[in-house]
């Protein structure tokens, strides 16, 4: 496809031009940001290692001791995996915009007449994808967990995986723009990733938590990212037990109020700008 | 035409004054060089002039737009060559180009033929398609000068361009920067530390302390030195250099256990000295004025002894990279 595009002598207030520019932008960050996690062996190899590992840790150790109504816990943590998995490869994927700026690539990207905006969606959009490629692996091992999955279901997940990519990888490159080594970074999006893994109904019904939990799970927002995900992600498996016992297991109960799963989404979209919002600020003052 | 007008330009970090209240005009299609000692402002100014970093104070016109009002169109007109590697190493060296020529907008099929010329220009051809990591320091030097001007500016800046480059490499570097300046009128900004380099220059302005203290063509520049260095030693400097300054009417410094003067044609007088001098001499040497003599002259300092060569030393060290020359 062939893209008339920017010339010299076209000026910024050309509105179509400077919109296709955009996206043009957008498209060739984020191609670099695919390109250089496949040339990342151990990025790509660790797509592979993550779901053997929590299969073993989740599925055989925690499966055998913790005890749900309807389904077993093996069922219930697929989901949740899948949750897991999207969190930590967008979270991380922010690494890229600490790592450009301290090999001086950010600075090649920020003289350049490009949108600081088309940069941070670009990269957001980025880490989505590579949290999406990790997803999809995951779900090979859907039957090993018992799970029913159809591929409506897929479909439904993968979209799901990269608006909810969105808004985490939202929260990375916010975190990684501000912010000038690595280290730093990684140290920092740990003690982000975990607490907020434990807190958004990952490893257990949210309904179950304690009531002092309650409050950081209700205002956590990827509580509302694993919800849906794991509605859908359950989708056949929840068709055969009650609906109450259904709702026992996906329902989250917070502010007085039981969000269905468009609200659930909608958290999500809101949070997903506000991030987008961060980002785009982060961007725009890195140098 | 004027391509860089800059008018009291600063910049404070905190309480350190890098860039005090510079002011020059850049003329289209000049080589206009930028030197001065480490620390000196040379990277801060280019900066805010690229629009990288917002000026404490003052204004600039670079391509006729305004640095701080309209960023946008003042990146649309300049390439630069920053002074640390700024490419990506996981990408190939012709992916780079390409990267660049999409970020500028450059029509698909341009930007193909134009990194292929300018991978030739630069004789990097036979290693495009590999990574950048194996690239040695010189090899990543001439890659991003060939991106920077991928998508063809009208204002081009070079921070330290030839660090790093074989002499051969820093040679071919000049014939293009004065091939681009005569036939495509492209205004040519660097920054340099080294005397040869900057006489290259059409003009070139001698920053310190963030401060132009001299402006000129590099001739002006020598004739405002005046001349030669000659520098003469002695049993007892005090005696000689007074006896040089009344004999010969010359104003000499004691500097380095040597006393040492300017003069036009040295080597001619050397033989005169000898003859009128009623002292006794130990040596007598003869130089050409170096970026150093430029420095004492018009700062009354040396030049930040040890900066170049350690900073320089470690640069080299981290640019030399993998694989073989090419
Ligand atoms: N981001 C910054 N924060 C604080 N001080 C800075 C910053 N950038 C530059 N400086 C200071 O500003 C002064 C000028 O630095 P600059 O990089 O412009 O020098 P230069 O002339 O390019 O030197 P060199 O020849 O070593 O490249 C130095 O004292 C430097 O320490
Ligand atoms: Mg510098």
């Amino acid at each position: 496809m062939d893209i008339p595009l920017l010339g010299k002598n076209a000026r910024v207030s050309d509105k179509k031009i400077a919109g296709l520019h955009f996206l043009n932008v957008v498209r060739v960050v984020w191609l670099r940001e695919i390109l250089i996690y496949f040339r990342d062996r151990p990025r790509v190899i660790s797509a592979f290692m993550m779901p053997i590992v929590m299969l073993i840790l989740f599925g055989e150790g925690l499966g055998g001791i913790i005890e749900l109504p309807g389904i077993s816990y093996r069922q219930f943590i697929f989901p949740g995996m899948v949750a897991m998995i999207v969190l930590m490869n967008s979270i991380f994927a922010g690494v890229t915009i600490v790592t450009d700026r301290q090999f001086g690539f950010l600075r090649e990207m920020l003289v350049a007449p490009v949108s600081r905006t088309a940069i941070a969606v670009a990269k957001i959009f980025g880490g989505a994808t590579i949290a999406l490629i990790n997803g999809v692996v995951l779900f090979a091992f859907a039957p090993l967990m018992g799970i029913d999955i159809s591929f409506l279901i897929v479909v439904k997940l993968m979209g799901l995986i990269l608006l909810v990519g969105f808004m985490l990888t939202g929260i990375g490159v916010s975190i990684g723009s501000r912010l000038r080594t690595p280290e730093s970074f990684q140290m920092l999006s740990q003690a982000i990733i975990f607490p907020a893994m434990f807190l958004s109904g990952v490893f257990f019904p949210v309904n179950n938590t304690a009531k002092w939990l309650d409050f950081f799970v209700q205002f956590n927002p990827i509580t509302y990212a694993v919800a849906p995900i794991r509605e859908i992600g359950l989708g056949n498996e929840l068709e055969k037990v009650s609906p109450e016992v259904a709702a026992s297991l996906i329902n989250i109960q917070a502010f007085g109020h039981t969000f269905t799963i468009l609200e659930e989404l909608g958290v999500v979209v809101g949070f997903s700008l506000l991030m987008l919002w961060f980002a785009v600020r982060g961007v725009r003052n890195a140098s | 035409m004027k391509n860089i007008e800059v008018n009291a330009l600063s910049k404070n970090f905190k309480d350190l004054t890098a860039v005090d209240k510079v002011s020059f005009d850049v003329n289209k299609s000049e080589i206009f060089g930028f030197l001065g000692p480490n620390g000196a402002g040379k990277t801060t100014t280019i900066s805010m002039l690229c629009t990288l970093l917002k000026p404490s104070t003052g204004t600039a016109l670079v391509g006729g737009y305004d640095i701080i009002s309209d960023p946008g169109n003042v990146r649309r007109e300049i390439g630069i060559v920053f002074q640390d590697t700024t490419l990506d190493e996981r990408l190939t060296a012709r992916e780079n180009l390409t990267f660049h020529g999409e970020l500028y907008g450059m029509p698909r099929a341009e930007i193909g033929e134009r990194a292929d010329a300018l991978l030739a220009r630069v004789g990097l051809t036979a290693r495009a398609g590999d990574p950048v990591a194996v690239f040695s320091g010189g090899m990543r030097r001439r890659l991003e000068l060939a991106r920077g001007l991928m998508h063809k500016p009208a204002v081009l800046f070079l921070d330290e361009p030839t660090i790093g480059l074989d002499p051969q490499s820093r040679r071919n570097l000049w014939d293009y920067a004065r091939s681009l300046r005569d036939s495509e009128g492209v205004t040519i900004f660097l920054s340099t530390h080294y005397m040869d380099e900057a006489e290259a220059c059409d003009r070139i302005a001698v920053i310190d302390y963030g401060e132009i203290i001299a402006l000129d063509t590099p001739a002006a520049h020598k004739s405002a030195l005046g001349g030669d260095v000659v520098s003469v030693t002695g049993p007892d400097l005090e005696v000689l250099s007074s006896e040089i300054a009344q004999t010969f009417d010359i104003d000499p410094r004691i500097e380095n256990e040597k006393v040492e003067f300017n003069i036009q044609q040295g080597a001619n007088f050397i033989p005169t000295l000898l003859d009128k001098l009623e002292q006794s001499v130990d040596s007598v040497s003869l130089r050409n004025p170096t970026l150093d003599d430029v420095f004492v002259s018009l700062t009354g300092h040396q030049i930040r002894d040890g900066d170049i060569s350690t900073t320089e030393k470690m640069r080299n060290v981290q640019r030399t990279g993998f694989g073989r020359r090419h």
